[in-house]
């Protein structure tokens, strides 16, 4: 599996090209064209319960797709839905990353996705929910974001501060506390940050530079009200 | 090779770098796996080496040492290799390790403890609910509009209406209207249109159904004396209405979930899950407080359109005296000599009004529905 990333910015495509029999995964209804050699399945990742769990707890699509190229070689262009840059990373069998449930895309097929529960004060304040998506394995990880996609590099023991709605992906050797964004509730909250997240290296954490949900919340007010 | 750890360093990447970890008799061999320059490998005596737990989860061994280069991080996750390590360190790590798994411990203890106790807060709302729920179903009966109140009634009404025998006109219909409006004109502010249909059975029953609609069966006119008796019967209904009790009923007979849904403002769900239980509608039984409930405002309400309220308990004495016929409206409808009892005491307490009789002839009324005798063996 190889890929490239197209048009890089804010509205970006992947081109994954694969060998005869190879196959990947990707976010259900990412698949925006294809060389006629490749197929198309549905595939329930994890079996039905995995699915299952994947579907109510993180929100995340109930089926996988799987591209395979089944009779030759072929490529195939992916793109995500929301507007945002895309990232690949190559996991090599040790490093795992903990996603948050929109920021998968893509991966080989020999990567292994699992939903994780969260601890309470992390799932319940950290912005991502009680489940998110621990992938881990060998091979071509692909991720989206909304907005531009950084990565913060964290030495051991090296502390960041970033806002919970931003995060994309962090390491597993990375750790985590929910904290207020400033020492008092109210000012927490008027200062437009809430809870924070203070990072804790060493490992890699990827943040996008939009928060979704704010956006959603722009947004609103411009969208005409039935009746 | 291999590699089943991740090394961080000054010179390594900072998602770092994948090295094997292999235990020996006298310290760790890390070697790392590089595509540009050779196998590099580093020898470090136990000696020198600290642990402690760490990653996201508390669930990693954290190796530190000085090495030439600089300092040196390794993440262990491999069980084997942990187990290797614990066996084969002398003494003065042991009691590292020993603290590093007293951390990590304590992180799980901790964690079970915070689920346990938001599973037993879960459960005692649960049951909190099952038992205790009045207050609850009333705060999510109150954000369910009434719109829907009136659709989920209206489809169920509809789908009853379809295959009853309807009464459309006739002093029958004419009464009920008569009642229905005297009544419904001293509660201007409801938000119900209600609609009351007879439907010719001999069924001494009458319903309501949430939204405003009511059925009252010729079968209760027939038993009634006075067209009082039915006024109280009908009024009874109309505040299972007004006070939301089908609504009540079906908040809490679909439990816990509902309420969370309504409550944290998941609303779509709902709609499903009650046009699924519309059929149900008809097989709800208002409980012993609702029925209390809708007796007292009905008797109120009675007294507010001067109707005479004591037909209501004269007819729910003479239905409880009279065990014989068809008599659903007390299956649903318990009788007992303390309910009666209640609203005599209530119907003491009230002001007295002069009520107002019907312009309508009882008599009449009953005549045009059929005979008066209805004996069912």
């Amino acid at each position: 599996m190889k890929s490239e990333i197209l048009y890089p910015g804010a509205f970006p495509m992947v081109r994954v090209d694969l060998a005869a029999g190879e196959n990947i995964k990707a976010e259900s209804g990412a698949m925006v064209a294809c060389s006629p050699t490749i197929d198309i399945e549905s595939k329930m990742e994890g079996g039905f319960l995995g699915a299952l769990s994947r579907k109510f707890l993180t929100g995340e699509k109930f089926f996988f797709q799987t591209l395979r190229a089944s009779r030759g070689p072929g490529e195939a262009l992916l793109a995500p839905t929301v507007p945002g840059e895309i990232v690949i990373l190559e996991l090599d069998g040790v490093n795992e990353y903990m996603v948050q449930k929109d920021g998968f895309l893509a991966g080989a097929d020999t990567i292994v996705i699992e939903s994780k529960m969260q601890g309470l004060s992390r799932g319940l304040l950290g912005g991502e929910g009680f489940f998110i998506l621990k992938i881990s394995g060998k091979g071509t990880l692909v991720l989206n974001s909304f907005g531009a996609i950084h990565k913060i590099e964290l030495k051991p023991d090296q502390e960041y501060i970033v806002d919970n709605s931003h995060l994309v992906a962090w390491s597993s050797t990375t750790s985590y506390n929910i904290e207020k964004a400033t020492s008092g509730w109210v000012a927490s909250f008027t200062s437009g940050e809430g809870f924070v997240c203070r990072f804790r290296g060493p490992g890699l954490v990827y943040i996008q530079s939009r928060n979704p949900g704010s956006f959603g919340a722009w947004i609103r007010q411009f969208i005409p009200v039935s009746e | 090779m291999i590699p089943n750890a991740l090394c961080f360093g000054d010179e390594f990447p900072a998602a770092g770098a994948p090295c094997l970890v292999q235990v020996e008799e006298h310290g760790l061999t890390v070697n790392f796996a590089s595509d540009t320059t050779d196998d590099q490998s580093e020898s470090v005596p136990f000696s020198s080496l600290t642990v402690s737990a760490g990653g996201l989860d508390h669930d990693q061994l954290v190796v530190k040492w000085a090495g030439q280069k600089g300092e040196r991080t390794l993440y262990l996750k491999n069980p084997d290799v942990i187990r290797a390590f614990r066996q084969a360190a002398p003494d003065q790590l042991s009691h590292s390790f020993e603290q590093a798994a007293e951390r990590v411990r304590q992180v799980r203890h901790r964690s079970r403890l915070v689920w346990g106790l938001v599973g037993g807060v879960f459960l005692a709302t649960v049951l909190g609910l099952w038992f205790q729920s009045d207050l609850l179903v009333e705060i999510a009966v109150s954000r369910i509009p009434v719109e829907w109140e009136q659709k989920l009634g209206e489809s169920a009404y509809r789908d009853f209406l379809s295959h009853q025998e309807v009464m459309k006109e006739g002093p029958a219909v004419a009464a009920l209207g008569e009642m229905t409006q005297r009544m419904t004109a001293q509660i201007p502010d409801s938000p119900y249109k209600f609609e009351v249909t007879v439907v010719k059975s001999d069924v001494v029953n009458a319903f309501a159904l949430p939204g405003g609609y009511v059925v009252v069966f010729t079968g209760l006119m027939k038993k009634a004396e006075s067209g009082e008796e039915v006024a109280g019967v009908l009024s009874h209904e109309l505040n299972h209405v007004l006070q939301r009790h089908g609504l009540e009923r079906i908040v809490k007979s679909l439990g816990i979930m509902t309420v969370a849904a309504i409550v944290f403002g998941n609303q779509q769900g709902l709609v499903g899950m009650m046009k699924q239980l519309g059929v149900e509608l008809f097989t709800l039984k208002f409980g012993r407080e609702q029925e209390t409930e809708a007796d007292l405002t009905g008797l109120q309400l009675l007294q507010r359109a001067k109707i005479d309220p004591s037909g209501m308990i004269t007819f729910f004495e003479r239905l409880s005296e009279k065990d014989e016929g068809r008599m659903e409206w007390l299956s649903t409808h318990p009788m007992s000599a303390a309910r009666a009892d209640r609203l005599k005491a209530e119907l003491a307490a009230l002001p007295k009004k002069s009520p107002e009789p019907f312009t309508f002839d009882w008599k009449q009324v009953q005549a045009s529905i059929g005979s008066q005798t209805v004996v069912v063996p």
